[in-house]
């Protein structure tokens, strides 16, 4: 017989109350693994979506870049324009390897039923930095009605290359009004191109009244370690822009994430403090239970030290086995918080929200959690074990 | 009793001069041996015979190092436990001879309910770190259990749990079993039975002191102490 059977032993004496306490550590631990595994993916989504973006810097109208962003990653009605002729002048700005405008405009849902449908204007320079662009059928625009739809958007709307697609949208004065025609279809790039509409920049400027205009203009430099440089130089041409480098939103969000992280951080503290006095409390039931049974093992040779191990090591284990399945159940359940977490997310409207498995196993942050239901284990059962060692035989023996 | 002024190992397994044990009750207290002396030679049978209240379970918890003498000499195995101008031995110093001298069986046989009868038999090698393979089904064997190994103890009968702590208590090849009521839940025939077998160990060279009020089992050892009121009687 080893410690570990004699412990096991124990443990399953009194299965319910065992089961109960092994459920509370692994549900804080399940909320501790699905928070830090959804801080993981939400980072390296952002990362994947900026990359899929295909550009270094990105220069906006002035006006808060961080909701600009959000737009321009994920779509959405953008109040502010600039002149096209903009382009022209970063474009003489020396170190771009390659840039393009970008129009922008979108159909908001008016039922639950509904999709927003957000419609990009884009050229052949846009196409040049979406490295990740497969056409599943079709291709590049063939006319000026030509519009390319992303994956998900042929999906829910049942679209093939060739069939027509009708918008119309009244708007005070102006009336959006126009018929295309689908001349490609893209495979999936589990970005959110996924879900957009894409056809040439002139012709949505036309039809949806934005003549001249662009919203954004993607910047890829030809050496990736000037883009502060070329960031000043365009930041000079221009002061009515907002110019950015992509690794800047990528820290900023990464900093916005982070302050939240405190905040989930504290709500996870609580419920694994909840679950140690939970421990705590059962373990220490059991000792006063087995008072005879550990006088009896004094009796029989066990040291202070002996009883102290054991305690010690029946909470570990069972705080282990939380661990294990709080880590399960995180798993099983991941796809359900995710779409929740996202969909929170995404009602805030400020920070964008990158499509993708957020929530997925990884080794780190499961032997972070393990650990954690380990340290949790040792520090509930310590009081527990302790009591236990200072039981005098005599006593708990004659205690009749 | 054997003259022993300077305490040896020849002396016996227990030499106890002028034992006195005081507890304290809250501001009462209470004199629960009243200056003893005991002494139990290798391979002696002795019976600590007196009634509930006298002092038996006090003494047999000091001579098995659970509890520590107010006052007096006391030797366990030729080592010095505790005397004049000696300091406290710390406690795992105790539990280290108790674990390699002393075998403890109670009346309530206090077996683990979750581990089969050779597990239970087992236990106290965790303590000592110890293996001894094959050992404790030897033991069952020895107790006549040799067909009951894998049984729990709620598959046992008194006589039978019993004796898996006597093997219990035989596992770490102790010099001086102590035994506290060892027949007290057992109808008369298993008592005589467990009786028997403790005989037989006795005469395998091993101490035996029972405590019991029960006067006729002292009949059948070697030598009985009666205490009274937490003094020696005869």
């Amino acid at each position: 017989m080893i410690w570990l059977t004699l412990a096991l032993k124990n443990i399953i004496r009194r299965p319910t109350r065992s089961a109960l306490t092994v459920s509370g550590v692994a549900v804080a631990i399940a909320i501790l693994f699905s928070l830090m595994a959804f801080q993981r993916g939400y980072e390296s989504g952002l990362r994947e979506d900026l990359n899929a973006l295909g550009a270094h810097i990105m220069i906006v109208p002035k006006g808060c870049p961080y909701e600009a962003s959000t737009i321009v990653l994920h779509g959405g009605k953008w109040p502010r324009y600039m002149e096209e002729r903009y382009l022209q002048e970063v474009k003489d700005v020396p170190g771009i390897e390659q840039s393009a405008g970008i129009i922008m405009d979108a159909i908001v849902a008016r039922t639950k039923t509904e999709r927003n449908r957000i419609f990009l204007g884009v050229d052949e320079d846009f196409l040049k930095l979406r490295r990740n662009w497969r056409f599943e059928d079709g291709g590049w625009f063939e006319r000026p009605d030509s519009i390319i739809i992303g994956s998900s958007v042929a999906e829910s709307e049942e679209l093939k290359v060739g069939d027509k697609y009708h918008v119309h949208e009244k708007r005070g004065n102006f009336t959006v009004d126009a018929s295309f025609i689908v001349s490609g279809i893209l495979e999936p790039t589990n970005t959110q191109d996924d879900g957009f509409y894409f056809m040439p920049t002139k012709t949505l400027q036309k039809e949806f009244n934005l003549q001249d205009k662009l919203v954004v203009i993607l910047v890829k430099v030809k050496d990736v370690t000037k883009v502060d440089e070329v960031t000043s130089a365009l930041r000079e041409r221009e002061a009515s822009m907002n110019v950015f480098p992509l690794t800047e939103l990528l820290n900023t969000m990464g900093r916005m994430i982070g302050n939240t992280k405190v905040f989930v951080m504290a709500i996870v503290l609580v419920a694994i403090a909840i679950g140690a006095v939970g421990v705590l409390n059962t373990i220490l039931m059991t000792v006063f239970e087995r008072t005879k049974e550990i006088g009896m093992m004094k009796a029989v040779g066990a040291s202070r030290l002996d009883i102290f191990r054991l305690i010690w090591l029946e909470t570990l284990v069972m705080c282990t086995v939380g661990g294990l399945l709080g880590v399960g159940l995180s798993v099983l359940t991941s796809r359900g918080v995710e779409a929740f977490i996202k969909g929170v997310l995404s009602g805030t409207g400020l920070i964008s929200v990158p499509k993708g498995t957020l929530i997925a196993f990884s080794a780190d942050v499961f032997i972070v959690s393990m650990a954690l239901s380990i340290v949790l284990g040792l520090a509930a059962g310590a009081y527990p074990a302790w009591r236990a060692s200072s039981i005098k035989p005599i006593e708990a023996i004659r205690a009749e | 009793m054997k003259e022993c002024r300077v305490l040896s190992a020849e002396c016996g397994v227990v030499q106890a001069e002028g034992i006195v044990k005081v507890y304290r009750r809250g501001s009462e207290e209470i004199h629960a041996l009243k200056g003893v002396d005991v002494a139990i030679a290798p391979g002696e049978f002795v019976c600590l015979l007196g009634h509930s209240g006298a002092g038996k379970t006090t003494m047999l918890n000091l001579l098995g190092l659970m509890d520590r003498v107010t006052e007096g000499e006391l030797e366990i195995v030729g080592r010095r436990i505790s005397g004049r101008g000696m300091k406290r031995l710390p406690e795992d110093k105790l539990d280290e001879i108790r674990r390699e001298n002393i075998g403890f069986i109670f009346q309530q046989f206090y077996l683990m309910s979750t581990l089969t009868a050779v597990e239970n038999v087992e236990m106290p090698l965790l303590w000592s770190e110890t293996s001894k393979p094959g050992r404790a089904k030897e033991l069952l064997e020895r107790v006549g259990l040799s067909h009951r190994m894998n049984h729990k103890p709620s598959e046992l009968s008194g006589g039978e749990q019993q004796r898996v702590a006597v093997a219990r208590a035989l596992i770490n090849e102790p010099k001086l079993l102590l035994a506290d009521e060892p027949t007290g839940n057992l109808d008369t025939k298993t008592r005589d039975s467990v009786f028997e077998l403790f005989r037989q160990l006795n005469q395998e060279g091993l101490a035996i002191l029972v405590a019991t009020h029960d006067a006729e089992l002292a009949e059948r050892v070697d030598r009985v102490i009666r205490i009274e009121d937490g003094r020696i009687v005869g």
